[in-house]
């Protein structure tokens, strides 16, 4: 019991493993996008901005135990910042309501570039279905319509891994408009 | 009708006029009482003067005419076990909130969707809406034209001290944290005075659930507050079958039951880890964490969500809890409370922990009864408000709660210990659930679902937060013809700002955390 005690307080090993043979096909697919992704300049850091336009929250508690001891994402690199000035990514949830519209815009704004965007959840994919609503920006909510959107990640709400998988290939879509940046 | 009921009922006429009160009938746990709007605010002080406690606000169309609107306000009679609602029906209303404190914000969401005006509201900026991110054409119940106003501009004024100066916070922040706005008037570090400004996240959802289906707008319901998902469901789905009329069988009751109160675990956990991460103590924070992402994949594994998302539906529940979920269940809360116990040890022999949480974001009884505040905010202060024990709905009528409660305190460690104890209850009460748990069916049948018995339900559930409420309006053909909800973030975000007084900025995050309060169950 002591043993078991000390290794809860002080143990280390929380992580799970990442691999390509794992039962899980967000799992497997962060650890094909790491295998991959060596020779990027983002390979090995990836900073985040998040905003969440209009989320029931579930997106930003997913987002929150990413970086928790189980999956960790800071050790592949991706580690959330405070401002936007410091971001290469920006990851919304939504659907983007009418009030959230300007602090949207006015975030994406601040970002240097290149900037990639990640549309995370099924409301920031999709919107809401049904017809306008007079909460939403542009009706539906969707970011597409407000943002120009690289990555979508589905999912209501996208588990943790998802998420990551979702960074990750935002890096990808970096390495390219950095490289495009350069010529 | 009972005779508690009517005794009650008697009171109230005794003490405002013989014959003010149009109609009464008792449906469920509810007491709805039917008055003219001049009666209205009479009668609803009269019910606060009996002991009731202020619970929510509500506004509905009347439907043919334009203009013309049902309110209902809702008070929690623990003396008589019912929820007493006083309906009326009219062209021009008072303000409850001129002479009742807590009324305030449900007063002011009134009038931004009906653009009705309260007589005599102390407050009447806008709530719902912000004029610089533009205005919808119309008011959303009722259909009433908006009134453009003057300026944009949202007033927020200081104490007026020499010397005061304001921060602006938000509406988005440094963390992994949902929008809204805070604004600080500060003297140096200590806080005279914080408002809040919220609503960014208004998605409109009780206005996107009229003309559906009562039973297929679930997933809208979940989008409240996706981690009170399950709490808000059940309040919801308790406020349909009321009004449709169904019976639900007695082991989806308990099944319900039991997803309330892994709900309740799991939201506590990431309370409990957030308050050790914001007073910098990083290691019993990344712990919960850990014990934290545990309770999600126990989730996921008896429910295929994470959230348990898509579990409660109209008439019962989606799934049956077998024997070896069952198993699951019990195994991984055994090893919750294990790593809890030392997690408790941790922090409670730690000074840098009880230096910061001790005294910090007090809230005083007197401010709590003020703003009728709910949940483990007002448990932390010594008020009564579990409605498992008060309104004891579905299966917690069978189930003896005990009831966690601080007498004293009300700070930042009472709302701590507050919540770890409801840890260990809740866990307690998943074990005494799902040994009790009866056989039969999990689905009511939906015979006489066809045609609503009465127009209107009413349904509650004490969700992690505190209680919600959700007043459900249904049409002959079983489309929502109005849905109203009132989760318990909205009822707590005033005494946050009560709470700061006093304390200095930087325990703001900390104090703001014990309270954690979902920004879009409030906005909605």
């Amino acid at each position: 019991m002591l043993l078991e005690n000390l290794r809860f307080i002080f143990g280390r090993g929380f992580a799970d493993k990442v691999s390509e043979k794992s039962g899980d096909p967000a799992v497997r697919e962060v650890a094909q996008l790491l295998r991959k992704r060596s020779g990027s300049p983002f390979a090995r850091s990836i900073h985040v901005r998040m905003v969440d336009a209009g989320s029931p929250n579930d997106v930003e508690l997913e987002e929150g135990l990413m970086m928790s001891p189980r999956v960790d994402a800071e050790r592949f690199g991706v580690h959330f910042v405070a401002s936007p000035r410091h971001a290469d990514v920006l990851l919304v949830s939504g659907p983007v309501a009418r009030n959230m519209h300007i602090a949207l815009v006015k975030t994406y704004e601040a970002m240097a570039e290149p900037r990639a965007v990640v549309a995370a959840g099924d409301g920031a994919c999709n919107g809401w279905e049904g017809k306008g609503n007079y909460a939403l920006a542009e009706g539906t909510g969707r970011v597409e319509d407000v943002l120009h959107v690289d990555v979508k990640v589905p999912g209501s709400p996208p588990t943790p891994y998802q998420l990551l998988a979702g960074i990750l290939k935002a890096g990808e879509a970096l390495a390219q408009k950095s490289r495009e940046h350069r010529k | 009708m009972g005779e508690q009921s009517k005794q009650f009922i008697h009171g109230l006429e005794t003490s405002v006029k013989a014959g003010s009160i149009e109609g009464s009938h008792e449906q469920g746990l509810c007491l709805i009482i039917r008055v003219l709007p001049r009666y209205l605010i009479p009668v609803c002080r009269a019910c606060l003067s009996k002991g009731a406690v202020f619970d929510s606000a509500f506004v509905s169309s009347a439907g043919q005419e334009k203009g013309e609107f049902d309110v209902y306000y809702l008070f929690q009679a623990a003396s008589i076990g019912r929820m007493v609602a006083v309906a009326s029906r009219g062209h021009a209303f008072d303000a409850l909130s001129e002479t009742v404190n807590a009324a305030l914000w449900d007063e002011r969401k009134i009038q931004d969707l009906t653009g009705l005006r309260l007589a005599g509201i102390p407050d009447s900026r806008p709530l719902l809406f912000h004029p610089e991110s533009g205005l919808p054409p119309e008011h959303p119940i009722g259909g009433m034209p908006f009134k453009r106003p003057r300026s944009a501009a949202y007033p927020m004024a200081g104490t007026g001290e020499e010397g005061e100066f304001e921060v602006a916070v938000g509406p988005v922040h440094a963390g992994i944290i949902e929008p809204g706005h805070f604004r600080f008037h500060v003297v140096g570090e200590r806080i005279n005075k914080m408002e809040t400004r919220m609503f960014y996240l208004h998605r409109g959802i009780e206005k996107a659930a009229e003309g559906r289906q009562a039973a297929s707008i679930l997933p809208l319901i979940e989008q409240i507050s996706g981690d009170e998902a399950v709490a808000n469901s059940v309040a919801y789905c308790q406020a349909v079958e009321q009004c449709l009329g169904m019976e639900v069988p007695k082991r989806a009751e308990h099944i319900r039951a039991m997803l309330m109160e892994l709900e309740r675990i799991y939201s506590h956990l990431a309370d409990l880890g957030g308050t050790a991460t914001d007073v910098g103590f990083t290691l019993p924070a990344s712990r919960f964490a850990v014990l934290r992402e545990d309770a999600m994949r126990l989730n996921a594994s008896i429910s295929k969500s994470r959230f348990l998302h898509g579990q409660c539906i109209v008439g019962g529940v989606a799934s049956d809890l077998d024997a070896q979920k069952r198993a699951g269940i019990s195994g991984a809360m055994a090893r919750m409370l294990h790593s809890l116990e030392l997690l408790e040890r941790m922090t409670f022999t730690s000074s840098t922990f009880l230096d910061r949480v001790f005294q910090a974001g007090t809230v005083s009884k007197g401010i709590a009864k003020d703003l009728a505040i709910v949940g483990p905010p007002a448990r932390a202060c010594g008020m009564h408000t579990d409605l498992r024990r008060l309104l004891p709905y579905s299966a917690y009528s069978q189930v003896a709660v005990n009831e966690s409660i601080e007498k004293e305190g009300g700070d930042v460690l009472a709302r701590f210990r507050v919540k770890l104890a409801e840890i260990n209850e809740s866990a307690r009460l998943v074990a005494l659930l799902a040994s009790r748990l009866p056989p039969g069916e999990i689905r009511g049948r939906m015979a006489h679902q066809k045609k609503p018995q009465s127009d209107v339900g009413i349904g509650w559930a004490e969700a992690p937060r505190g209680s919600c409420t959700v007043l459900v309006e249904i049409a002959p053909s079983g489309a929502v013809k109005r849905l109203a909800c009132r989760t318990a973030s909205f009822r707590n975000w005033r005494a946050l700002e009560r709470a700061v007084e006093g304390n200095i900025v930087p325990d703001f995050p900390l104090i703001n955390k014990s309270f954690n309060l979902s920004y879009a169950g409030t906005d909605m």
